[in-house]
């Protein structure tokens, strides 16, 4: 088993931060440069034929692909601490949770970073103005997170989660276009203060 | 199942964002007042009541790489339909502020993703492999939405494409 990663981005992030939240650190790690396109290469691509990382090699050869997907996998085979909920309900409320967190912040920060950064210049056709309306976008949201953590502690309810996971890398990787906490989110920042403190976060 | 009229933007009332602050449909409500939204979060609670038949993978490879599958079809397909429609229809003239350059762009992204999901069905019957899943689900809305709200018309040379389709349309669920 191993993973193909690459620690200068958001997403394989995620897989590593589930991985120390679950204890488990065993598994190697392969760098994929994608600074330099290697993850768009023929030999990549018949590893994920969508030139995403991270991407899970399993002993049988199966590729696992998608962030969420392999945090599904290792959830399965340690249950322990249930990072994606515990019963039916619990499970869609987590669900229901994190996907807000993909879509309207880590989603809107990508959708600002894809659209406007040196970065992608070439790799994709950028449309400035909507790099701009995902920004806009990702603030407001960050406004609402906050109201949203007035009454609990994390962002799914009292424990944490994986939706945690994907709204802290989401609010840090917002600072590559200046989306940011503000002063009077003080919600915000107890909770952003909070999960970047527990040892996962270094990840 | 009570009926919330996005054409008028009832889902955005001050009374529907209550229940859902995201403002999306569909959602469902509990008998314990919990309120449940994203399609896929609702499938999952589904899921756990009603295990079989199984829709969302058994054991911890099938979920993950049913989960694998059903994000492909809905982050590169699904999500690019969405925008390109967003972006270039009337219904959405004055709710958001549309770029229909981008839409182009999405609609672009939409061929191209038919294309690739045709090279990737290959000779298999499903998705994501030889039983009928959430991810053939995914990609049915996907395509009929693609197609007929988005406007990118599915090139009848792709065989692997058409022929799921096909197969997928026939289910008596695919009328729900």
């Amino acid at each position: 088993m191993k993973i193909y990663d690459f620690t200068g981005a958001p997403n394989p992030r995620r897989v590593r931060v589930f991985l120390a939240e679950k204890g488990i650190n065993n598994v190697p790690f392969e760098q994929v440069n994608i600074a330099t396109a290697d993850n768009r290469k023929p030999e990549f691509l018949k590893i994920n034929p969508m030139g995403g990382i991270p991407v899970l090699e399993l002993d049988d050869g199966t590729h696992i692909a998608e962030s969420v997907a392999i945090c599904r996998y290792f959830e399965d085979l340690k249950p322990e601490p249930p990072l994606m909920g515990v019963d039916a309900k619990d499970k869609g409320v987590v669900e229901m949770w994190n996907r807000r967190m993909e879509f309207e912040v880590l989603g809107m920060a990508a959708g600002s970073f894809r659209n406007t950064s040196d970065f992608f210049k070439g790799r994709i056709p950028q449309v400035k103005e909507y790099g701009e309306v995902c920004k806009s976008a990702a603030i407001k949201r960050l406004e609402w997170l906050d109201t949203v953590l007035a009454d609990r502690e994390f962002i799914a309810g009292p424990r944490y989660t994986i939706a945690d996971i994907t709204a802290l890398i989401g609010i840090d990787f917002g600072r590559t276009t200046q989306i940011r906490i503000q002063e009077n989110q003080k919600n915000l920042a107890r909770w952003h203060q909070a999960v970047s403190s527990r040892p996962s976060a270094k990840a | 199942m009570e009926q919330v009229d996005l054409a008028t933007g009832k889902n955005r009332t001050p009374e529907m964002l209550a229940k859902n602050p995201a403002g999306g449909l569909p959602f469902v409500e509990l008998d314990d007042g919990t309120h449940l939204a994203e399609s896929v979060a609702i499938c999952r609670y589904l899921e756990g009541l009603h295990p079989e038949p199984n829709l969302l993978g058994k054991d911890s490879r099938e979920q993950a790489f049913i989960e694998m599958w059903n994000r492909r079809v809905e982050l590169n397909l699904f999500a690019a339909a969405a925008r390109a429609f967003q972006h270039t229809s009337e219904m959405f003239k004055t709710r958001i502020k549309q770029f229909p350059e981008y839409g182009a762009t999405q609609r672009e992204t939409v061929a191209n993703q038919f294309k690739w999901l045709d090279a990737q069905i290959g000779n298999k019957p499903y998705i994501a492999g030889d039983r009928f899943t959430i991810a053939d689900i995914t990609a049915e809305v996907a395509v009929d939405f693609a197609v007929q709200a988005a406007g990118v018309p599915m090139d009848p040379a792709l065989r692997n494409l058409a022929r799921w389709h096909q197969s997928v349309s026939s289910r008596p669920s695919a009328k729900a």
